[in-house]
């Protein structure tokens, strides 16, 4: 099996090489027999990665420890379902997947603008054949994963590291890949439309929904990666600005300035050059960040490996990938040009212009401050780290900056703002604003940040809902319904922009969340049997430590009883965890008690059987549950901008396309 | 349009100098150096009251906890240096007898002195290989 899984990738690296000779040899000639035999191949693709996916997923249920890969990140008594997910749970099997999902996204995105986009679909086979060639032949010179033992065959595997023995690890890799593998679709469309110089706006069509879902994977894998480090790691908090963290982040920002700006393309001819950019640079970035996590180029608690020869092909091939894609940006230059210039710096255009910037400075802060040490280490020898504190300070500013233009933007006229029409837009909102934030000073709110952004929240929040209120009003006397009905239709009428608009509401309210971080308190204490500590309104008391046994693991539970203002609320069970095949990498069970205003979250990292005594750690995280219920609305909200044009004509009373009109 | 450039020029070159007199500012205050056990114990006085990350391995049935306490005392050593450290606070999973380690503190006369949560052990993720196991099948 192993041999047949390394064939296959071979294989598929030679299908590959066929995919971009013949896509670009037949739209060279306009030979329409050789284009077609391209995406002929570049289908095949997809069909020769599921096979090996295959594969390697029977090598793991089936227990084949022949196969390094198989022996190293599983074992007999992995539940079936670990066991298939193991597939991405290291470096080799993980840029197997890669090429898996971009061979099939590719596949797709192909068949789909097949007949639409017929000039760019070669060059877009032949990019996105070319960048599998590159991760193919990683696999296959260096980093194989039916890589076999060449003597004899373990008996047992090593079995999954605990750690990502949970749910939110299966999934987390997968949607960040989908994200990340879906950002090479705009891009391949992106250089298709630079190199034909087909460059009005229909490469962007072709490619909004795949910008939209890769960058709602993208925030769905960021959020569980941030889940997983609150509930699992028992590190207290959700984000720590690793270089991990990081690498996902930069390419979100940079695809969150995309997704506003191809708006303002479309709308008026303009930030042509600002589109290709992002499109490129997020596509790089992802690249970039799967080579920082994976080369060990950043040292950080995720990277004290080394690999030079990896760290090399990566290299090369992002240097490339710049050299080529602003190449064509360069030569293309003349063609770019907007229709329209600004008008006006007070227009909504100038916003989205605003919006770009802020999202780039931050990426380029997000990179600046991960690559700083190895820079550093570079260029003077002595390696300096940056911590956390370097994070917060810019990206807190950047956040409010951005959290105000979200309200700002959508009340701004194209082309230029009246001053009338500014004044009837913002007089709600700001009015709602400044009382929210009399409040908060009346309350003695002593964060800064914090308050800013709760005024800002209450700023967006209330522009947000003045744009609904309008809308559904103008709607209900036109059409003469109530105002509910009116409001579904208004949302089904203008699905991006209303889509939109909920996506805003839920990123105010996780900005609700990482606010709540300016209130958090944290104590450590030991705790003897019988025992009590206090922090904020909250007392803890150490009733005992417990051992239990399921076969897999050995658990070690404490038992803390916790009042709140001296009302007894219940009890918490922090753990520890010793699985049998990782006995010496305990893992954390973290205790929570989850509330609207704030989480009581416990860890017990050390405890003595003999007294019963316990050390814990103590931490009360203000608003923590608005990052999730706001990542629920961002979701609603981009399902609703995703949902396809045709689905509700019958409803919002649209003649269909193509409908025989006199 | 010349005039056009030139004022973008201008604008993003008082952008670029802006931002980067910002860095150069809060680089300083949150900067730690990251350095080697055996590369701070050369000269330990040179690098006495500066904010570090120091690298090494704990040393074997080093590490004390004073009775009924969260106070450690402990050894890490990197090619033969040693440096002694204490740190008041909860340890992570993976700290003891030669784990590897990253500490932040600051390095005084008496030793080291880890800054609270300052312990960083070596994250047992996904995508290290795993160092020092047996050969396969033992």
């Amino acid at each position: 099996m192993a041999s047949l899984g390394s064939f296959l990738l071979f294989a598929t690296f030679v299908i590959c090489a066929y995919a971009v000779a013949a896509s670009l040899s037949g739209a060279r000639r306009g030979s329409r027999r050789l284009v077609e035999s391209g995406v002929g191949a570049f289908y095949l693709i997809a069909a020769t990665m599921t096979v090996a996916s295959a594969v390697l997923a029977h090598a793991f249920v089936t227990n084949d420890y022949k196969i390094k890969y198989v022996q190293h990140y599983s074992d007999r008594v992995q539940p079936l379902f670990y066991k298939i997910t193991s597939y991405w749970g290291g470096l080799d099997g993980s840029i197997m997947f890669w090429v898996f999902l971009l061979a099939v996204f590719g596949a797709l995105a192909v068949y789909v603008n097949r007949d639409r986009h017929r000039e760019l679909i070669p060059y877009v086979v032949a990019i996105i054949s070319g960048v599998q060639m590159f991760f193919l032949f990683l696999m296959v010179v260096h980093k194989n994963p039916f890589d076999t033992f060449l003597v004899q065959t373990p008996a047992d595997g090593q079995g999954l590291n605990p750690l990502l023995q949970n749910i939110y690890m299966v999934v987390h890799p997968p949607s960040l890949y989908i994200g990340f593998v879906g950002m090479t679709i705009p891009y391949a469309f992106g250089m298709a439309a630079l190199i034909t110089g087909h460059l009005d706006d229909s490469w962007l069509r072709a490619v909004r929904r795949w910008t939209m879902v890769s960058w709602l994977f993208l925030s769905l894998g960021l959020t569980l990666g941030m889940i997983w480090a609150y509930e699992v790691l028992g590190w207290g908090g959700y984000w720590g600005w690793d270089p991990v963290e990081n690498a996902g982040l930069l390419p979100w920002l940079t695809a969150s300035a995309f997704l506003h700006s191809v708006i303002v393309q479309e709308r008026r001819g303009m930030l042509k050059v600002w589109n290709v950019t992002l499109v490129i640079t997020t596509f790089f970035l992802t690249i970039f960040g799967t080579f920082m996590t994976r080369s060990g180029v950043v040292q950080s608690v995720h990277a004290f490996g080394e690999d030079r020869a990896l760290a090399w092909m990566f290299s090369i091939f992002m240097v490339a990938i710049l050299l080529f894609s602003f190449g064509w940006v360069i030569h293309r230059l003349p063609m770019l040009r907007p229709r329209y210039d600004m008008d006006s710096w007070i227009s909504r255009e100038a916003a989205f212009v605003a919006n770009n910037w802020i999202l780039l400075i931050a990426a380029v802060l997000v990179l600046f401050g991960t690559m700083f040490p190895t820079m550093s280490e570079a260029l003077t020898g002595n390696r300096l780290t940056v911590g956390p504190l370097f994070f917060n300070k810019w990206m807190m500013p950047l956040g409010l900056v951005l959290l105000a233009l979200t309200g700002v933007a959508p009340l701004l006229a194209w082309r230029r703002s009246t001053l009338s029409n500014l004044r009837e837009s913002f007089v709600w909102p700001v009015l709602f604003g400044i009382l929210v934030s009399g409040t908060l000073v009346a309350l003695g709110v002593r964060v800064w940040s914090s308050g800013i952004c709760f005024a800002l929240a209450a700023f967006v929040t209330a522009t947000i809902t003045q744009e609904f209120v309008r809308g559904a009003r103008v709607r209900k006397n036109a059409t003469g319904t109530d105002l509910l009905t009116a409001t579904i239709g208004l949302v089904m009428r203008e699905r991006r922009r209303y889509g939109g608009y909920i996506v805003h509401l839920g990123i105010v309210l996780m900005f609700l969340g990482f606010a709540g971080e300016g209130f958090k308190m944290d104590a450590q204490v030991l705790l003897k049997q019988g025992e009590e500590a206090t922090l904020g309104h909250y007392t803890v008391r150490n009733m005992g430590v417990k051992v239990t046994d399921d076969g897999q693991k050995q658990m070690v539970t404490g038992q803390v009883a916790v009042s709140e203002d001296g009302k007894s609320v219940g009890t918490l069970y922090p753990a520890r965890w010793f699985y049998r095949k990782h006995e010496e990498q305990p893992t954390t069970d973290v205790a929570i008690r989850r509330a609207i205003a704030e989480d009581l979250y416990l860890v017990m990292p050390a405890y003595e059987l003999k007294d019963q005594s316990m050390s814990l750690q103590v931490v009360i995280n203000p608003l923590v549950s608005w990052i999730w219920m706001g990542f629920g609305i961002l979701v609603l909200g981009t399902g609703i901008a995703l949902l396809p044009e045709r689905a509700f004509e019958f409803a919002i009373g649209r003649a269909p396309a193509g409908a025989a009109t006199i | 349009m010349k005039q056009k450039a030139v004022k973008i020029g201008i604008t993003s070159v008082v952008l670029v100098l802006a931002l980067a007199g910002l860095l150069y500012s809060t680089l300083n205050e949150g900067t730690e150096y990251y350095k080697h056990v055996e590369e701070v114990m050369v000269n330990p006085t040179q690098w006495q009251g500066k904010n570090l990350q120091i690298h090494g391995f704990v040393v074997k049935s080093s590490i004390l906890r004073k009775r009924d306490s969260l106070e450690y005392k402990f050894k890490v050593q990197s090619k033969g240096a040693v440096v002694d450290a204490t740190y008041i606070g909860i340890v992570p999973d993976t700290f003891k007898d030669d784990s590897e380690v990253v500490l932040k503190g600051r390095l005084e006369a008496d030793g080291f002195h880890v800054t609270p949560n300052g312990v960083m052990a070596k994250c047992p993720s996904k995508y290290e290989p795993k160092k020092g196991l047996g050969s396969p099948g033992m």
